[in-house]
């Protein structure tokens, strides 16, 4: 099958819908993280047992939403080279959907409040939420899972079948067929990806059985220090992958706009690949004062985090800089918006590697620095990759306006990521419900400071987004090919 | 403090890549067909450097990792210490200390960390405020942790480890002269 062919419109339909579910479910999120930085701030008075739902549910919906995101981002590029199943895809969305939904509900209702990655037994023990909130919680994360792995194993199939799975892989680059032309960029990065999150997920789900095993047997005991690493291994491995599923995106679109192909060199195949590996091994970093750990599963945690800093930044940004520089590229929002994504992306890496170093974890861990870089990579880089691959899909004539939300964007988004920097900087712990427990009240003076012009930052943000999502209305296109 | 120079280091590439690609993204718009190849002949010269940056400073933090409790000279006072929901509980000698432990100043003390119910987080506050060391409090495991009290003031011991509605007010207290 020839490349770059544009979509029936049915394959559209079904990202469209995608697209505007994870939008929507989005930008709730991010309104309940203002809520708790509010409350953090001592602007707004929330209860512990209201806050902690609060940030239970924004955590697993953003990384549940955007990783589903990041998923049809893949499989929008997969449908241009492969035939992917529609079908798998809207089973997915609609487990997606049902997850999202039900999960609202165990946490805003249930008041389920064990945080996003449940460590074992929380869940379980002298919980202050009904049961039921604990099994709906476990029951949606399976749903959504399995819609993932429906989905992500389809595309794993269409590839396989288009190309071939040493083509998939790019391992063809190496060998005899080396000089017929590569797969595609986008068919690599879809298949990494793919594969990636097919083991994490699969990971998750033997964790969530175990979960759930517990919750109708309360008498059984797991090794907490087991599931804590197959929790991780599971929820560092997808909002991983979800960030790489957007970078597949621009490899796919970028060429677009700069006239410069973006090709699977032999370094590119070998930067895909010990990607896979380091996105697989890295998570050890999440368990360093966990000393009761192997000392070795902490040095492959460091050493992963430190290596993958080299095909990131010299396979993709140097490939960016290629395709960017001199190219005469004109910066409408897409390439604009991919361009300061993948910025966000380098610097929340670039503290996301200082806080990987064990020395430096030990007085980083758990405080505000930890949600200050994946903060970073995520509001200002992953959803500028997604507002632009929203862009791409949906067009608009409002361009000014769009560009303008995204000048808000940015600015709140970095005000906002710069308050929890400076929150790790001063020690302060992540997850207080409320600082003014704590004993200093310089700390507690400061945390607090920070949190307020936290909220500020989010709200700015969020409307930014708004104005964004105002100029897909008003410059709204008539939608390309509906037949299909 | 590893705090100031960890936040300095980030700030200082923080700007460099800032910088470039503030350059990069001017030069864009320009049109030059062989722009790229500037582009690939930098790449070398980074991705050398980049690698042996980062292999330096493996070696240099690895080798100050906290875990070498077994190996280091014996400590002079072991504390054994409890997190459950919501509070901290010092052991010394088999005797319950509550949540408030008096140390001398100057000793080598190690805490075997441990929890009663769920995941807590150990994490030794100085009397400024700023967090010197911590580990994980996880039912079922001990975790041995090495701190030196030098400075004599009240330190104070606060929660890393999400654990429910008290997580934020979970407190214990260490004075030291
Ligand atoms: C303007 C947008 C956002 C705001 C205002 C916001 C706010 C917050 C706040 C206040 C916290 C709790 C911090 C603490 O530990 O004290 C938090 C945690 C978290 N956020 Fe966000 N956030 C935003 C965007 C995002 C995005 C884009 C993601 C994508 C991954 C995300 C994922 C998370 C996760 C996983 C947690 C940890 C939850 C936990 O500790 O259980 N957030 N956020
Ligand atoms: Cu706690």
């Amino acid at each position: 099958m020839s490349t770059g062919t544009s979509h029936p419109g049915r394959d559209r339909r079904v990202i469209v819908v995608w697209m505007v579910t994870s939008v929507a479910l989005f930008l709730v999120m991010v309104t309940l993280g203002i809520l708790m930085r509010l409350a953090q701030g001592d602007v707004m008075a929330i209860t512990p047992q209201t806050f902690y739902a609060l940030m239970t549910m924004h955590g697993l919906g953003m990384a549940g939403t955007l990783f589903s995101a990041g998923i049809a981002m893949v499989w929008y590029v997969a449908a241009r080279h492969a035939r992917p199943s529609r079908l798998a895809m809207w089973i997915a969305w609609a487990l997606f959907l049902a997850g999202g939904l039900a999960l609202l509900a165990a946490t805003l209702i249930g008041k389920f409040a064990a945080g996003w990655y449940t460590l074992y037994p929380l869940p379980f023990l002298k919980a202050t939420w009904p049961g039921w909130s604990t099994g709906l919680t476990i029951v949606s994360l399976m749903a959504m899972g399995v819609g993932w792995l429906v989905a992500l194993l389809d595309i794993l199939r269409a590839l396989a079948v288009e190309h071939g799975i040493a083509r998939m892989f790019a391992w063809d680059r190496f060998g005899a067929g080396a000089g017929r032309e590569a797969a595609p960029a986008g068919v690599l990065i879809g298949a990494v990806c793919a594969v990636a999150g097919v083991l994490g997920t699969i990971v998750g789900a033997a964790s969530l059985m175990m979960y759930l095993f517990q919750w109708f047997a309360p008498a059984t005991q797991f090794d907490p220090l087991l599931l804590k690493n197959s929790m991780f291994m599971f929820g560092h491995t997808i909002v991983n992958v979800a960030m790489y599923c957007g970078i597949g995106v621009v490899y796919e679109l970028m060429p677009g706009f700069t006239g410069r192909p973006w090709k699977v060199t032999k370094t590119v195949a070998v930067a895909w690949n010990a990607t896979l590996a380091f996105i697989l091994f890295a998570y050890f970093h999440h368990l360093y004062m966990d000393f009761a750990q192997p000392v070795t599963l902490h040095v492959i945690g460091q050493i992963a985090s430190y290596s993958s800093a080299v095909p990131a930044t010299a396979v993709t940004v140097f490939g960016l800089g290629g395709q960017l520089h001199r190219s005469g590229l004109r910066w409408s929002f897409v390439p604009a918006a991919f361009t300061l994504g993948i910025l966000g992306w380098v610097l929340g890496g670039i503290t996301a590697v200082v806080d990987s170093t064990i020395a430096v974890n030990l007085v980083f861990h758990n405080t505000l620095w930890v949600p200050a870089h994946f903060h970073t990579y995520f509001l200002v880089g992953f959803v500028l990759l997604l507002f632009g691959f929203v862009h791409h899909l949906l067009g608009s004539r409002a361009e000014r306006l769009a560009k303008s939300g995204l000048v808000v964007m940015l600015t709140g988004g970095y005000l906002f990521v710069l308050m929890f920097f400076l929150g790790g900087l001063w020690s302060v712990p992540r997850r207080f419900a409320s600082y003014q427990a704590i004993p200093y009240p310089d700390l507690v003076a400061h945390a607090t400071r920070f949190a307020a012009w936290g909220a500020v930052g989010g709200s700015l943000f969020l409307l930014g987004a708004l104005l964004y999502a105002a100029s897909l209305v008003t410059g709204r296109q008539p939608a390309p090919d509906r037949e299909g | 403090m590893v705090q100031s120079l960890a936040a300095l280091v980030s700030l200082v590439l923080a700007l460099i890549v800032v910088a470039v690609a503030l350059v990069v993204v001017r030069r864009a718009s320009r049109r030059d067909p062989a722009g790229y190849a500037n582009v690939y002949r930098v790449r070398r010269y980074y991705a050398i450097g980049l690698i042996g940056a980062l292999a330096v400073l493996l070696v240099l933090t690895l080798a100050r990792t906290p875990y070498a409790a077994a190996a280091a000279p014996p400590p002079d006072l072991k504390v054994e210490a409890f997190g459950w929901m919501w509070a901290w509980e010092f052991v010394v000698d088999g005797e319950s200390r509550g949540p408030r432990l008096e140390l001398p100043a100057g000793k080598l003390v190690e805490f075997a960390v441990s929890a009663r119910d769920v995941n807590h987080g150990f994490g030794i506050y100085d009397p400024q405020g700023r967090l010197v060391a911590q580990t994980q409090a996880m039912p079922g495991y001990v975790n041995p942790l090495r701190v030196r009290f030098d400075e004599p003031g009240t330190y104070h011991v606060l929660c890393l480890e999400y654990c429910g509605l008290g997580h934020a007010v979970m407190m214990g207290e260490i004075s030291v002269q």
